[in-house]
Protein backbone atom coordinates (compact mmCIF):
# COMPACT_ATOMS: atom_id res chain seq x y z
CA UNK A 1 0.00 0.00 0.00
CA UNK A 2 1.48 3.46 -1.06
CA UNK A 3 -1.60 5.81 -0.61
CA UNK A 4 -1.50 8.55 1.84
CA UNK A 5 -5.08 8.12 3.80
CA UNK A 6 -5.79 6.63 6.54
CA UNK A 7 -8.79 5.27 7.82
CA UNK A 8 -10.69 6.31 11.04
CA UNK A 9 -13.22 3.81 9.97
CA UNK A 10 -16.51 2.86 12.36
CA UNK A 11 -19.96 1.75 12.69
CA UNK A 12 -21.78 5.28 14.33
CA UNK A 13 -21.30 5.81 17.92
CA UNK A 14 -18.03 3.72 18.45
CA UNK A 15 -15.97 6.46 19.75
CA UNK A 16 -14.86 7.88 16.38
CA UNK A 17 -15.14 11.50 17.52
CA UNK A 18 -13.58 10.91 20.77
CA UNK A 19 -10.47 9.62 18.90
CA UNK A 20 -10.81 12.44 16.67
CA UNK A 21 -10.71 14.79 19.25
CA UNK A 22 -7.46 12.66 20.96
CA UNK A 23 -6.11 13.15 17.33
CA UNK A 24 -6.84 16.84 16.99
CA UNK A 25 -5.15 17.58 20.40
CA UNK A 26 -2.25 15.86 19.92
CA UNK A 27 -1.65 17.61 16.65
CA UNK A 28 -2.29 21.04 19.07
CA UNK A 29 0.38 22.28 21.13
CA UNK A 30 -2.03 24.69 22.82
CA UNK A 31 -2.49 24.91 27.14
CA UNK A 32 -6.57 24.29 26.30
CA UNK A 33 -8.17 21.53 24.41
CA UNK A 34 -9.31 22.32 20.85
CA UNK A 35 -13.05 22.89 20.52
CA UNK A 36 -15.23 20.18 19.43
CA UNK A 37 -16.24 22.20 16.50
CA UNK A 38 -12.32 22.19 15.44
CA UNK A 39 -11.88 18.48 14.86
CA UNK A 40 -9.69 19.52 11.89
CA UNK A 41 -8.98 17.73 8.84
CA UNK A 42 -10.59 14.32 9.91
CA UNK A 43 -13.65 15.11 8.43
CA UNK A 44 -15.53 12.80 6.74
CA UNK A 45 -14.96 10.76 3.71
CA UNK A 46 -18.54 11.26 2.81
CA UNK A 47 -18.63 15.09 2.74
CA UNK A 48 -20.24 16.45 0.12
CA UNK A 49 -19.02 19.48 -0.54
CA UNK A 50 -15.51 17.92 -0.21
CA UNK A 51 -16.70 15.76 -3.37
CA UNK A 52 -18.34 17.99 -5.15
CA UNK A 53 -15.52 20.18 -5.27
CA UNK A 54 -13.26 17.62 -6.57
CA UNK A 55 -15.15 15.74 -8.87
CA UNK A 56 -16.10 19.34 -10.43
CA UNK A 57 -19.93 18.30 -10.41
CA UNK A 58 -22.71 17.94 -8.16
CA UNK A 59 -23.09 14.66 -6.71
CA UNK A 60 -26.60 16.37 -6.47
CA UNK A 61 -26.70 14.92 -10.50
CA UNK A 62 -25.96 11.52 -9.27
CA UNK A 63 -27.48 8.10 -8.71
CA UNK A 64 -26.59 6.38 -5.57
CA UNK A 65 -24.77 4.13 -7.79
CA UNK A 66 -22.74 6.46 -9.92
CA UNK A 67 -21.97 8.34 -6.68
CA UNK A 68 -20.78 5.73 -5.01
CA UNK A 69 -18.04 4.91 -7.95
CA UNK A 70 -16.56 7.92 -8.37
CA UNK A 71 -15.49 7.90 -4.70
CA UNK A 72 -12.10 5.43 -5.27
CA UNK A 73 -11.02 8.27 -7.86
CA UNK A 74 -11.87 11.47 -5.61
CA UNK A 75 -9.52 9.03 -2.56
CA UNK A 76 -6.67 8.17 -4.91
CA UNK A 77 -6.59 11.89 -6.14
CA UNK A 78 -6.76 13.07 -2.13
CA UNK A 79 -3.84 11.05 -1.66
CA UNK A 80 -2.01 11.90 -4.79
CA UNK A 81 -2.65 15.24 -3.45
CA UNK A 82 -1.79 14.72 -0.04
CA UNK A 83 1.71 16.24 1.80
CA UNK A 84 2.51 13.48 4.08
CA UNK A 85 0.23 11.14 5.70
CA UNK A 86 -3.99 11.89 6.37
CA UNK A 87 -6.57 10.83 8.50
CA UNK A 88 -10.38 10.80 7.13
CA UNK A 89 -13.15 9.66 9.47
CA UNK A 90 -15.32 6.86 7.74
CA UNK A 91 -18.60 5.29 8.39
CA UNK A 92 -18.95 3.32 5.37
CA UNK A 93 -18.98 -0.02 5.38
CA UNK A 94 -15.50 -1.48 3.59
CA UNK A 95 -17.55 -2.50 0.03
CA UNK A 96 -16.63 -2.95 -3.50
CA UNK A 97 -17.91 -0.52 -6.07
CA UNK A 98 -18.93 -1.43 -9.69
CA UNK A 99 -15.61 -2.03 -11.45
CA UNK A 100 -14.83 -4.01 -8.32
CA UNK A 101 -12.17 -1.60 -6.79
CA UNK A 102 -12.66 -0.88 -2.77
CA UNK A 103 -14.50 2.42 -2.50
CA UNK A 104 -11.98 3.59 -0.07
CA UNK A 105 -9.18 2.79 -2.72
CA UNK A 106 -6.20 0.21 -1.82
CA UNK A 107 -4.08 2.24 -3.66
CA UNK A 108 -5.15 5.64 -1.97
CA UNK A 109 -5.19 3.96 1.34
CA UNK A 110 -2.17 3.84 3.76
CA UNK A 111 -4.21 1.73 6.62
CA UNK A 112 -7.55 1.93 7.89
CA UNK A 113 -7.48 2.03 12.29
CA UNK A 114 -11.03 0.31 12.86
CA UNK A 115 -12.80 1.26 16.12
CA UNK A 116 -15.65 -1.26 17.07
CA UNK A 117 -17.46 -1.44 20.36
CA UNK A 118 -19.90 -3.60 21.64
CA UNK A 119 -23.27 -3.49 20.32
CA UNK A 120 -25.49 -4.21 22.37
CA UNK A 121 -24.02 -0.32 23.36
CA UNK A 122 -23.97 0.61 20.09
CA UNK A 123 -27.21 -0.21 19.94
CA UNK A 124 -28.55 2.22 22.73
CA UNK A 125 -26.35 5.27 21.64
CA UNK A 126 -27.69 4.82 17.95
CA UNK A 127 -31.03 4.82 18.94
CA UNK A 128 -30.57 8.19 20.89
CA UNK A 129 -28.30 9.64 18.27
CA UNK A 130 -31.02 8.99 15.12
CA UNK A 131 -33.93 9.53 17.18
CA UNK A 132 -35.51 6.08 16.56
CA UNK A 133 -36.45 3.65 19.10
CA UNK A 134 -34.57 0.95 20.35
CA UNK A 135 -35.85 -1.58 18.69
CA UNK A 136 -35.60 -0.07 15.72
CA UNK A 137 -32.19 0.90 16.36
CA UNK A 138 -31.44 -3.32 16.83
CA UNK A 139 -33.34 -3.82 13.26
CA UNK A 140 -30.57 -1.27 11.93
CA UNK A 141 -27.67 -3.04 13.39
CA UNK A 142 -28.98 -6.30 11.91
CA UNK A 143 -30.06 -4.71 8.08
CA UNK A 144 -27.40 -5.57 5.58
CA UNK A 145 -28.71 -3.21 3.34
CA UNK A 146 -28.42 -0.49 5.68
CA UNK A 147 -27.10 2.66 4.66
CA UNK A 148 -27.28 5.98 6.10
CA UNK A 149 -27.92 9.41 4.49
CA UNK A 150 -29.80 8.06 1.73
CA UNK A 151 -31.27 10.82 -0.70
CA UNK A 152 -34.10 9.17 -1.63
CA UNK A 153 -36.64 11.60 -3.54
CA UNK A 154 -34.48 14.72 -2.13
CA UNK A 155 -34.27 16.13 0.84
CA UNK A 156 -30.50 16.36 0.13
CA UNK A 157 -27.68 15.44 3.32
CA UNK A 158 -24.83 17.07 3.52
CA UNK A 159 -23.47 13.77 3.22
CA UNK A 160 -23.58 11.37 0.44
CA UNK A 161 -25.32 8.05 0.57
CA UNK A 162 -23.48 5.70 2.63
CA UNK A 163 -23.90 1.94 2.75
CA UNK A 164 -23.07 0.61 6.74
CA UNK A 165 -24.44 -3.32 5.99
CA UNK A 166 -25.09 -4.72 9.38
CA UNK A 167 -22.78 -4.26 12.55
CA UNK A 168 -21.38 -7.45 11.77
CA UNK A 169 -20.98 -6.78 8.12
CA UNK A 170 -19.70 -3.51 9.06
CA UNK A 171 -16.72 -5.27 11.14
CA UNK A 172 -15.85 -7.92 8.93
CA UNK A 173 -15.98 -5.28 5.84
CA UNK A 174 -13.22 -4.03 7.57
CA UNK A 175 -11.20 -6.22 9.50
CA UNK A 176 -10.96 -9.09 6.96
CA UNK A 177 -10.39 -6.79 4.35
CA UNK A 178 -7.45 -9.03 2.19
CA UNK A 179 -5.79 -5.63 0.39
CA UNK A 180 -5.51 -3.16 3.36
CA UNK A 181 -3.89 -3.06 6.62
CA UNK A 182 -6.62 -2.60 9.52
CA UNK A 183 -5.79 -1.99 13.07
CA UNK A 184 -8.68 -2.52 15.61
CA UNK A 185 -9.34 -0.37 18.54
CA UNK A 186 -11.63 -1.34 20.94
CA UNK A 187 -13.97 1.37 22.44
CA UNK A 188 -13.98 -0.45 25.83
CA UNK A 189 -10.09 -0.25 25.71
CA UNK A 190 -9.92 3.35 25.16
CA UNK A 191 -11.81 3.50 28.20
CA UNK A 192 -10.45 0.52 30.47
CA UNK A 193 -7.42 0.76 28.87
CA UNK A 194 -6.47 4.49 28.23
CA UNK A 195 -3.23 6.01 26.80
CA UNK A 196 -1.42 2.26 25.93
CA UNK A 197 -4.43 1.77 23.92
CA UNK A 198 -4.27 5.31 22.11
CA UNK A 199 -0.45 5.23 21.87
CA UNK A 200 -0.80 2.06 19.81
CA UNK A 201 -3.15 3.31 17.29
CA UNK A 202 -1.03 6.81 17.18
CA UNK A 203 1.94 4.55 16.26
CA UNK A 204 -0.24 2.26 13.75
CA UNK A 205 -0.96 5.90 12.12
CA UNK A 206 2.40 7.10 12.17
CA UNK A 207 2.18 9.71 14.85
CA UNK A 208 5.22 10.46 16.31
CA UNK A 209 4.20 11.03 20.36
CA UNK A 210 6.04 11.06 23.70
CA UNK A 211 4.17 9.59 26.60
CA UNK A 212 3.61 13.17 27.62
CA UNK A 213 1.98 13.88 24.48
CA UNK A 214 -0.84 10.90 24.75
CA UNK A 215 -1.37 11.94 28.45
CA UNK A 216 -1.97 15.85 27.19
CA UNK A 217 -4.16 15.26 24.53
CA UNK A 218 -5.74 12.44 26.42
CA UNK A 219 -6.40 14.50 29.32
CA UNK A 220 -7.77 17.12 27.03
CA UNK A 221 -9.92 14.76 25.41
CA UNK A 222 -11.50 12.91 27.84
CA UNK A 223 -15.19 11.95 27.91
CA UNK A 224 -16.15 14.73 30.65
CA UNK A 225 -14.09 17.21 28.76
CA UNK A 226 -15.75 17.11 25.36
CA UNK A 227 -19.25 16.99 26.91
CA UNK A 228 -18.51 19.61 28.98
CA UNK A 229 -17.78 21.88 25.80
CA UNK A 230 -20.97 20.41 24.56
CA UNK A 231 -22.85 21.86 27.45
CA UNK A 232 -21.23 25.32 26.70
CA UNK A 233 -21.20 25.25 22.68
CA UNK A 234 -23.40 23.66 19.96
CA UNK A 235 -21.51 20.48 18.50
CA UNK A 236 -22.10 21.16 14.50
CA UNK A 237 -22.20 17.13 14.31
CA UNK A 238 -24.81 16.51 16.28
CA UNK A 239 -28.12 15.70 14.92
CA UNK A 240 -30.62 18.25 15.20
CA UNK A 241 -33.53 16.22 16.81
CA UNK A 242 -31.22 14.45 19.52
CA UNK A 243 -30.68 15.97 22.70
CA UNK A 244 -27.06 15.61 22.67
CA UNK A 245 -24.32 13.80 20.94
CA UNK A 246 -22.11 13.17 23.66
CA UNK A 247 -24.28 11.69 26.39
CA UNK A 248 -23.39 8.42 28.53
CA UNK A 249 -20.24 7.18 27.07
CA UNK A 250 -20.64 4.29 29.00
CA UNK A 251 -19.53 0.55 29.21
CA UNK A 252 -22.16 -1.84 29.53
CA UNK A 253 -25.29 0.45 29.84
CA UNK A 254 -27.15 -2.51 27.75
CA UNK A 255 -27.28 -4.11 31.52
CA UNK A 256 -30.15 -1.32 32.55
CA UNK A 257 -31.36 -0.58 29.49
CA UNK A 258 -32.43 -3.56 27.27
CA UNK A 259 -34.79 -6.12 27.76
CA UNK A 260 -33.62 -9.61 27.55
CA UNK A 261 -35.61 -10.17 24.92
CA UNK A 262 -33.61 -7.28 23.02
CA UNK A 263 -29.96 -8.46 24.04
CA UNK A 264 -30.91 -11.98 22.70
CA UNK A 265 -32.09 -10.48 19.19
CA UNK A 266 -28.72 -8.69 19.24
CA UNK A 267 -26.86 -11.62 19.97
CA UNK A 268 -28.08 -13.86 17.96
CA UNK A 269 -27.53 -11.52 14.64
CA UNK A 270 -23.73 -10.98 15.93
CA UNK A 271 -23.23 -13.50 18.06
CA UNK A 272 -20.19 -15.14 15.81
CA UNK A 273 -18.29 -11.51 15.42
CA UNK A 274 -19.17 -10.41 18.98
CA UNK A 275 -17.26 -13.04 20.47
CA UNK A 276 -14.59 -12.27 18.38
CA UNK A 277 -14.29 -9.18 19.63
CA UNK A 278 -14.70 -10.67 23.46
CA UNK A 279 -18.43 -9.23 23.42
CA UNK A 280 -19.91 -12.66 24.31
CA UNK A 281 -18.79 -16.12 24.77
CA UNK A 282 -19.10 -19.34 23.04
CA UNK A 283 -22.25 -20.07 24.53
CA UNK A 284 -23.48 -16.24 23.53
CA UNK A 285 -23.35 -15.16 26.95
CA UNK A 286 -22.97 -11.72 26.80
CA UNK A 287 -19.67 -9.95 28.82
CA UNK A 288 -19.82 -7.03 30.54
CA UNK B 1 -24.18 16.89 -44.79
CA UNK B 2 -24.53 19.61 -42.19
CA UNK B 3 -25.56 18.46 -38.68
CA UNK B 4 -28.44 20.08 -37.48
CA UNK B 5 -28.37 23.54 -35.51
CA UNK B 6 -30.20 24.64 -33.08
CA UNK B 7 -29.82 28.53 -31.45
CA UNK B 8 -30.24 29.85 -28.71
CA UNK B 9 -29.67 32.88 -27.20
CA UNK B 10 -28.48 32.78 -23.18
CA UNK B 11 -26.02 35.08 -21.09
CA UNK B 12 -25.76 37.80 -23.76
CA UNK B 13 -24.87 34.72 -25.83
CA UNK B 14 -25.94 32.95 -28.77
CA UNK B 15 -25.08 28.89 -28.52
CA UNK B 16 -25.35 27.23 -31.85
CA UNK B 17 -25.55 23.14 -30.84
CA UNK B 18 -25.46 20.28 -32.74
CA UNK B 19 -27.69 18.77 -29.90
CA UNK B 20 -31.21 20.16 -29.25
CA UNK B 21 -30.97 21.97 -25.68
CA UNK B 22 -34.82 22.72 -24.82
CA UNK B 23 -33.74 24.55 -21.43
CA UNK B 24 -32.31 27.44 -23.07
CA UNK B 25 -35.91 28.24 -24.32
CA UNK B 26 -37.24 28.69 -27.74
CA UNK B 27 -35.13 28.14 -31.13
CA UNK B 28 -34.22 31.34 -33.04
CA UNK B 29 -34.40 31.71 -36.57
CA UNK B 30 -30.97 29.76 -38.04
CA UNK B 31 -30.69 32.14 -41.15
CA UNK B 32 -27.38 34.66 -40.90
CA UNK B 33 -25.84 33.59 -38.02
CA UNK B 34 -22.40 34.88 -37.66
CA UNK B 35 -19.36 33.19 -36.33
CA UNK B 36 -18.51 36.14 -33.91
CA UNK B 37 -17.12 36.50 -30.39
CA UNK B 38 -20.59 36.50 -28.52
CA UNK B 39 -21.29 32.53 -30.31
CA UNK B 40 -20.75 29.63 -28.72
CA UNK B 41 -20.36 26.07 -30.25
CA UNK B 42 -21.71 22.91 -28.61
CA UNK B 43 -21.11 20.27 -30.97
CA UNK B 44 -20.56 16.24 -30.61
CA UNK B 45 -16.56 15.49 -31.62
CA UNK B 46 -13.33 14.17 -30.47
CA UNK B 47 -12.35 14.69 -27.30
CA UNK B 48 -9.16 12.49 -25.66
CA UNK B 49 -9.85 9.59 -23.76
CA UNK B 50 -6.89 11.14 -21.38
CA UNK B 51 -6.70 14.18 -20.64
CA UNK B 52 -3.24 14.69 -19.50
CA UNK B 53 -2.20 16.28 -23.36
CA UNK B 54 -4.08 19.11 -22.35
CA UNK B 55 -2.82 20.12 -19.45
CA UNK B 56 -2.38 19.45 -15.40
CA UNK B 57 -4.44 17.54 -13.64
CA UNK B 58 -6.73 19.47 -11.44
CA UNK B 59 -9.13 16.65 -9.96
CA UNK B 60 -10.09 13.46 -9.84
CA UNK B 61 -12.00 13.89 -13.44
CA UNK B 62 -10.47 17.16 -15.13
CA UNK B 63 -7.40 18.11 -16.32
CA UNK B 64 -7.06 22.30 -17.37
CA UNK B 65 -4.74 24.60 -19.25
CA UNK B 66 -5.53 28.38 -20.07
CA UNK B 67 -8.80 28.79 -20.67
CA UNK B 68 -9.12 25.08 -21.10
CA UNK B 69 -10.84 22.15 -19.48
CA UNK B 70 -11.60 18.92 -19.97
CA UNK B 71 -14.06 16.76 -17.73
CA UNK B 72 -14.92 13.33 -18.14
CA UNK B 73 -18.14 12.31 -16.28
CA UNK B 74 -17.91 8.38 -15.78
CA UNK B 75 -20.80 7.04 -17.68
CA UNK B 76 -22.28 9.91 -18.97
CA UNK B 77 -19.67 11.83 -21.46
CA UNK B 78 -16.03 13.89 -21.60
CA UNK B 79 -16.42 17.10 -22.12
CA UNK B 80 -13.79 19.74 -23.55
CA UNK B 81 -14.43 23.51 -22.93
CA UNK B 82 -12.13 26.32 -24.33
CA UNK B 83 -11.76 29.96 -24.89
CA UNK B 84 -15.03 30.60 -24.06
CA UNK B 85 -16.57 29.80 -27.40
CA UNK B 86 -16.74 25.87 -27.69
CA UNK B 87 -17.89 22.80 -25.71
CA UNK B 88 -17.35 19.42 -27.43
CA UNK B 89 -18.63 16.07 -26.37
CA UNK B 90 -17.98 12.75 -26.19
CA UNK B 91 -20.76 10.35 -25.10
CA UNK B 92 -19.91 7.06 -23.36
CA UNK B 93 -21.73 4.10 -24.50
CA UNK B 94 -25.42 4.46 -24.35
CA UNK B 95 -25.82 7.62 -22.55
CA UNK B 96 -29.13 9.32 -22.58
CA UNK B 97 -29.50 12.85 -24.00
CA UNK B 98 -30.70 14.37 -20.67
CA UNK B 99 -27.86 13.55 -18.96
CA UNK B 100 -25.22 14.28 -21.14
CA UNK B 101 -26.94 17.89 -21.09
CA UNK B 102 -27.30 17.84 -17.54
CA UNK B 103 -23.57 18.20 -16.92
CA UNK B 104 -23.38 20.38 -19.97
CA UNK B 105 -25.55 22.89 -18.82
CA UNK B 106 -24.34 22.83 -15.56
CA UNK B 107 -20.39 22.20 -14.91
CA UNK B 108 -19.44 23.33 -18.82
CA UNK B 109 -21.28 26.27 -19.21
CA UNK B 110 -20.30 27.77 -15.87
CA UNK B 111 -16.65 27.31 -17.05
CA UNK B 112 -17.18 28.81 -20.20
CA UNK B 113 -18.37 31.93 -18.28
CA UNK B 114 -15.74 31.98 -16.38
CA UNK B 115 -13.64 31.27 -19.56
CA UNK B 116 -14.97 34.70 -21.24
CA UNK B 117 -14.05 36.43 -17.78
CA UNK B 118 -17.12 36.40 -15.91
CA UNK B 119 -17.56 35.92 -12.14
CA UNK B 120 -19.95 33.00 -11.57
CA UNK B 121 -20.92 32.44 -7.99
CA UNK B 122 -23.01 28.93 -6.88
CA UNK B 123 -26.36 30.16 -5.73
CA UNK B 124 -29.38 32.00 -7.29
CA UNK B 125 -30.75 35.25 -7.41
CA UNK B 126 -34.44 36.90 -7.14
CA UNK B 127 -35.94 40.58 -7.25
CA UNK B 128 -36.17 42.00 -4.62
CA UNK B 129 -36.56 45.71 -3.75
CA UNK B 130 -34.81 47.70 -6.40
CA UNK B 131 -32.61 44.78 -7.18
CA UNK B 132 -31.67 41.42 -6.45
CA UNK B 133 -30.93 39.37 -3.33
CA UNK B 134 -28.05 36.66 -4.10
CA UNK B 135 -28.49 33.16 -2.14
CA UNK B 136 -25.43 30.90 -2.03
CA UNK B 137 -24.46 27.95 -0.20
CA UNK B 138 -23.34 24.50 -0.63
CA UNK B 139 -25.59 21.38 -2.55
CA UNK B 140 -28.10 20.55 0.45
CA UNK B 141 -28.37 24.06 1.90
CA UNK B 142 -32.06 24.19 0.40
CA UNK B 143 -31.09 26.64 -2.44
CA UNK B 144 -33.51 25.31 -5.37
CA UNK B 145 -36.24 24.82 -2.86
CA UNK B 146 -36.31 28.11 -2.09
CA UNK B 147 -35.59 29.99 -5.39
CA UNK B 148 -39.41 27.46 -6.30
CA UNK B 149 -40.73 29.00 -3.09
CA UNK B 150 -39.70 33.03 -3.79
CA UNK B 151 -41.21 31.78 -7.01
CA UNK B 152 -44.59 30.35 -5.54
CA UNK B 153 -44.70 33.98 -2.98
CA UNK B 154 -44.38 36.09 -5.88
CA UNK B 155 -40.71 37.01 -6.43
CA UNK B 156 -38.92 36.90 -9.76
CA UNK B 157 -35.98 34.56 -10.39
CA UNK B 158 -32.83 35.55 -12.50
CA UNK B 159 -30.81 32.52 -11.84
CA UNK B 160 -30.34 29.08 -9.97
CA UNK B 161 -27.36 27.48 -9.28
CA UNK B 162 -25.39 29.16 -12.00
CA UNK B 163 -25.23 32.80 -11.48
CA UNK B 164 -23.13 34.94 -13.17
CA UNK B 165 -22.29 38.88 -11.67
CA UNK B 166 -21.20 41.03 -14.33
CA UNK B 167 -19.00 43.77 -14.22
CA UNK B 168 -21.85 46.45 -13.12
CA UNK B 169 -22.41 43.97 -10.35
CA UNK B 170 -25.00 42.80 -11.67
CA UNK B 171 -26.71 39.11 -11.73
CA UNK B 172 -27.08 38.15 -15.31
CA UNK B 173 -30.22 36.10 -15.70
CA UNK B 174 -29.92 32.36 -16.92
CA UNK B 175 -32.16 29.63 -18.08
CA UNK B 176 -35.29 30.17 -17.19
CA UNK B 177 -35.94 26.85 -14.91
CA UNK B 178 -34.45 25.32 -11.72
CA UNK B 179 -34.04 21.26 -10.93
CA UNK B 180 -36.08 20.15 -8.02
CA UNK B 181 -36.08 17.07 -5.97
CA UNK B 182 -39.63 15.40 -5.84
CA UNK B 183 -39.47 15.72 -1.91
CA UNK B 184 -39.26 19.49 -2.11
CA UNK B 185 -41.94 19.59 -5.05
CA UNK B 186 -44.54 17.58 -2.59
CA UNK B 187 -43.70 20.37 0.29
CA UNK B 188 -44.41 23.02 -1.90
CA UNK B 189 -47.71 21.24 -3.35
CA UNK B 190 -45.60 21.44 -7.35
CA UNK B 191 -47.41 17.98 -8.85
CA UNK B 192 -44.23 16.24 -10.68
CA UNK B 193 -46.30 14.20 -12.77
CA UNK B 194 -46.51 16.88 -15.84
CA UNK B 195 -42.84 17.57 -15.28
CA UNK B 196 -39.78 15.82 -16.73
CA UNK B 197 -37.32 14.23 -14.88
CA UNK B 198 -33.65 15.95 -15.29
CA UNK B 199 -32.10 12.13 -15.66
CA UNK B 200 -34.05 9.02 -15.91
CA UNK B 201 -32.62 7.46 -12.68
CA UNK B 202 -33.18 10.32 -10.61
CA UNK B 203 -36.22 11.46 -8.80
CA UNK B 204 -35.32 15.12 -9.78
CA UNK B 205 -37.25 17.42 -11.84
CA UNK B 206 -37.46 20.07 -14.40
CA UNK B 207 -39.74 22.81 -13.46
CA UNK B 208 -39.97 25.82 -15.81
CA UNK B 209 -40.19 29.54 -14.40
CA UNK B 210 -42.62 30.66 -16.42
CA UNK B 211 -43.80 34.26 -15.85
CA UNK B 212 -41.49 34.30 -13.00
CA UNK B 213 -38.31 34.32 -14.89
CA UNK B 214 -36.33 37.79 -14.64
CA UNK B 215 -35.17 38.02 -18.12
CA UNK B 216 -33.13 41.48 -17.35
CA UNK B 217 -29.75 41.67 -15.24
CA UNK B 218 -30.52 43.25 -11.66
CA UNK B 219 -27.84 45.21 -9.05
CA UNK B 220 -26.69 42.85 -6.25
CA UNK B 221 -28.05 44.52 -3.50
CA UNK B 222 -27.60 42.07 -0.82
CA UNK B 223 -25.98 38.08 -0.63
CA UNK B 224 -26.79 35.71 1.76
CA UNK B 225 -25.11 32.88 2.52
CA UNK B 226 -26.86 29.55 3.71
CA UNK B 227 -26.05 27.94 6.34
CA UNK B 228 -27.98 25.18 8.18
CA UNK B 229 -27.11 24.53 11.08
CA UNK B 230 -28.58 21.86 14.03
CA UNK B 231 -29.95 24.53 16.11
CA UNK B 232 -33.39 25.72 16.29
CA UNK B 233 -33.48 29.17 15.84
CA UNK B 234 -33.00 31.63 12.25
CA UNK B 235 -30.32 33.87 12.75
CA UNK B 236 -28.62 36.44 10.22
CA UNK B 237 -25.52 37.43 11.09
CA UNK B 238 -23.25 40.19 8.81
CA UNK B 239 -19.87 39.28 7.54
CA UNK B 240 -17.21 41.90 7.30
CA UNK B 241 -13.62 42.17 6.03
CA UNK B 242 -11.96 39.23 4.62
CA UNK B 243 -14.25 36.85 5.87
CA UNK B 244 -16.26 38.24 2.95
CA UNK B 245 -14.01 37.85 0.07
CA UNK B 246 -13.52 34.19 1.57
CA UNK B 247 -17.34 33.54 1.96
CA UNK B 248 -16.82 34.11 -2.10
CA UNK B 249 -14.24 32.16 -2.82
CA UNK B 250 -15.75 29.08 -0.87
CA UNK B 251 -19.21 29.85 -2.66
CA UNK B 252 -17.56 30.69 -6.57
CA UNK B 253 -18.73 28.19 -9.19
CA UNK B 254 -16.11 25.58 -9.36
CA UNK B 255 -12.98 27.22 -7.58
CA UNK B 256 -10.49 24.51 -8.70
CA UNK B 257 -11.50 24.97 -12.03
CA UNK B 258 -10.86 28.92 -12.12
CA UNK B 259 -7.10 28.06 -10.48
CA UNK B 260 -6.75 25.52 -12.85
CA UNK B 261 -7.28 27.58 -15.93
CA UNK B 262 -5.23 30.54 -14.68
CA UNK B 263 -8.13 33.14 -13.49
CA UNK B 264 -7.74 32.85 -9.41
CA UNK B 265 -5.79 36.60 -9.70
CA UNK B 266 -8.90 37.66 -12.20
CA UNK B 267 -11.23 36.27 -9.58
CA UNK B 268 -9.63 37.47 -6.75
CA UNK B 269 -9.75 41.43 -8.33
CA UNK B 270 -13.45 40.13 -9.19
CA UNK B 271 -14.54 39.09 -5.63
CA UNK B 272 -12.49 41.72 -3.41
CA UNK B 273 -14.88 44.68 -6.06
CA UNK B 274 -18.23 42.39 -4.98
CA UNK B 275 -17.22 42.39 -1.59
CA UNK B 276 -16.13 45.94 -1.37
CA UNK B 277 -19.69 47.35 -2.51
CA UNK B 278 -22.58 44.26 -1.49
CA UNK B 279 -23.15 43.26 2.07
CA UNK B 280 -23.09 39.78 2.89
CA UNK B 281 -25.16 37.92 5.67
CA UNK B 282 -24.88 34.43 7.05
CA UNK B 283 -27.91 33.41 7.02
CA UNK B 284 -28.36 30.09 9.47
CA UNK B 285 -31.53 28.19 9.22
CA UNK B 286 -32.73 24.78 11.26
CA UNK B 287 -31.10 21.90 9.21
CA UNK B 288 -34.09 19.77 10.23
CA UNK B 289 -38.01 20.73 9.47
CA UNK B 290 -38.96 22.53 6.54
CA UNK B 291 -39.46 26.27 7.76
CA UNK B 292 -39.56 27.46 4.44
CA UNK B 293 -41.63 30.66 4.71
CA UNK B 294 -39.74 31.44 8.01
CA UNK B 295 -36.28 31.61 6.16
CA UNK B 296 -38.05 33.70 3.40
CA UNK B 297 -40.08 36.72 5.82
CA UNK B 298 -36.31 36.27 7.78
CA UNK B 299 -34.32 36.59 4.62
CA UNK B 300 -37.01 39.41 3.46
CA UNK B 301 -36.78 41.24 6.13
CA UNK B 302 -33.33 41.82 6.39
CA UNK B 303 -32.89 42.36 2.91
CA UNK B 304 -35.69 45.60 3.66
CA UNK B 305 -33.94 46.64 6.77
CA UNK B 306 -30.56 46.96 4.69
CA UNK B 307 -31.69 48.47 1.95
CA UNK B 308 -33.92 50.99 2.99
CA UNK B 309 -33.08 54.85 2.36
CA UNK B 310 -31.03 56.16 5.51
Amino acid sequence: MSGRLFWLASYPKSGNTWFRAFLRNLDGEGADPASINDLGSTSLAAARSWIDDLIGFDTADLASHEIASVRPAVYRFASDHARGFVCRKIHDACTRVANGEWIISAAATAGALYLVRNPLDVAISYAHHASITLDEAIAALADPDYCIAAGKGGQLKPQVEQRLLSWSGHVTSWVDNPDIAVHVLRYEDMQRVGAPAFAAAATFLRRDATPAAIARALAHSSFDKLKAQEDRETFRERAQRSARFFRKGKIGDWQTTLSGAQIDRIVEAHGTVMQRFNYCDAAGTPIA
Amino acid sequence: MRAARHIYSLYGLRFVSDLPLPELGAELDTEGVDDDAATVVVEQGAVPANGAGIGPQIGPFSHAARDMLWLHVPGVARYLVRDGRRITYAREPGIDDDSLRVFLLGTCIGTLLQQRGQLVLHGNAFAMGDGCALCVGPSGAGKSTLAARMMQRGHRVIADDVCPIDDRLRAVPGMARMKLWRDSADRLAIDTAPLRRIRPDLDKYDLAMGGAFQAEPLPVRAIYLLSPWNRKAFEVRALAGTAKFQALRANSYRFRFIKGMGRAADHMRQCTALAAHVPMIELHRPRDGFAIDELIDTLSEDFARRTAPA
